[in-house]
């Protein structure tokens, strides 16, 4: 049973968990820096587009669920981290034509 | 204000171009009733959206961690913003955004019922974001696709998506709350009891005693009060079943529409935060209870126009 999920279930997992406002996932926004995945034990690295940003406590908690609803996860770590900083290239060429089409400058 | 039934020449001239797909874009456009029908609309708009910050303010002191603070200040702050647009549209009709903002009586602010309320809790709080927010999406999405004043229709593009935030701010929190039962749950279901009911409320009189809605004649909506209210249950009652939240409302197959599940409308203790299922009223008492306020409309306006105050005193 452990052992089945790989980090490539988790990436799929995570692209279904979408910007508060835009129709985008946190992954083409390039928020997920890393995934790690051990036996069941899932350890997500993430940052956010601001220190302040308003969605910090939703997102993770979505993040988790995501993560939750896959099968064979015993575990699910998630990482705030703010090294490097995020910037906005690093939004995926996706997540750029998203954007654009709701009249966002990226 | 009597508005006169038949519409003279000029405003069924822009009626039938309305209907035909024409779109305003300033003052020249507009006959006298359209003018007053979009002033109304934009100050019961900015008004929600301004009154909507200090019932919020109050609350976020409220939040469980820092970062569920931060999500509410940053709603309180979004919602100022969108006031902000609403009355800079009214500028241009050449109402006093000045005025509309520090010159008011706290009973003169045209926002619904439901933000005279205090929200006194962190389950009221995410309730407010879920149900009230969700109101206010549902109507001003209508208006965003409809409106006939182009203005008003760009402006709308950055209030929704903000307001997307807000109402999955709100959800989210039900779900995180309803999921941990005992007393988190007690608590949260306390403030559906009497926060559905008002929002039921909030979309106004039944289409079948509306004698005339200029909003509609004039397209500066879409939909009529029961269309909007029906759109607001279907998103809220499947949320609450989904979560083992009752609300006394439900979906009625032969009907094909959800049914309210109490005499609508009814009197509402606000002190107690109790509706009063056994005391039905006709909308003239409604109207008479929303004219008299609720119990926090004073503090609210106090919050915002004596920080002004005070600032001038200096």
């Amino acid at each position: 049973m452990a052992g089945s999920l790989t980090e490539a279930d988790v990436w799929d997992a995570l692209r279904g968990v979408t910007d508060p406002e835009y129709p985008l996932s946190i992954v083409d926004l390039g928020m997920v820096y890393d995934v790690r995945v051990a036996e069941g034990a899932v350890a997500v690295d993430m940052t956010f587009t601001s220190i302040g940003c308003p969605a910090i406590e939703m997102l993770v908690y979505d993040v988790r669920e995501a993560v939750n609803a896959l099968p064979d996860v015993r575990d699910i770590r998630v990482e705030v981290v703010w090294s490097p900083p995020w910037t906005k290239d690093r939004i995926t060429d996706r997540g750029r034509r998203v954007l654009t089409a709701y009249g966002v400058a990226c | 204000m009597t508005a006169p039934q038949q519409p003279d020449a000029a405003e069924q001239d822009l009626i039938d171009r309305i209907a035909a797909g024409f779109m305003v874009e300033s003052e020249e456009d507009m006959t006298p009733g359209y003018k007053r029908a979009l002033i109304t609309q934009l100050t019961v708009q900015g008004d929600t959206e301004l009154m909507s910050a200090p019932a919020y303010y109050l609350a976020s002191r409220d939040a469980p961690n820092i970062n569920s603070r931060i999500a509410v200040t940053a709603i309180v702050h979004d919602e100022l913003g969108h006031a902000n647009i609403a009355y800079r549209i009214l500028e241009d009709l050449g109402v006093n955004k000045h005025w509309l903002i520090y010159g008011r009586q706290p009973h003169e602010f045209k926002h619904p019922y439901g933000f005279d309320q205090a929200l006194e809790n962190w389950a009221e709080m995410v309730v407010a974001n879920g149900f009230f927010d969700r109101a206010g999406i549902t109507l001003l999405s209508d208006v965003h696709q409809h409106t006939s004043f182009g203005p008003l229709k760009r402006a709308l593009v950055k209030v929704d998506r903000e307001e997307v935030l807000h109402l999955r701010h709100g959800e989210s929190w039900m779900k995180r709350l309803a999921k941990a039962g005992g007393e988190v749950k007690e608590a949260l279901q306390r403030a559906v009891d009497w926060m559905f009911p008002m929002t039921l409320e909030w979309f106004g009189l039944p289409d079948h005693l509306k004698r005339h809605s200029g909003q509609l004649v004039y397209r500066l909506k879409g939909k009529t009060n029961d269309e909007l209210r029906q759109i607001w249950m279907g998103s809220t009652v499947p949320l609450c079943e989904g979560i083992g939240i009752k609300v006394p409302a439900h979906w009625d197959e032969e009907a094909g529409e959800y049914a309210i599940d109490y005499p609508f409308p009814c009197q509402y203790d606000a002190q107690a935060k109790r509706w009063l299922f056994d005391e039905p009223l006709t909308w003239d008492q409604v109207f008479e209870r929303w004219k008299a306020r609720g119990p926090m409309n004073e503090r609210y306006v106090e919050m915002l126009q004596g920080a002004f105050r005070g600032w001038l005193a200096h």
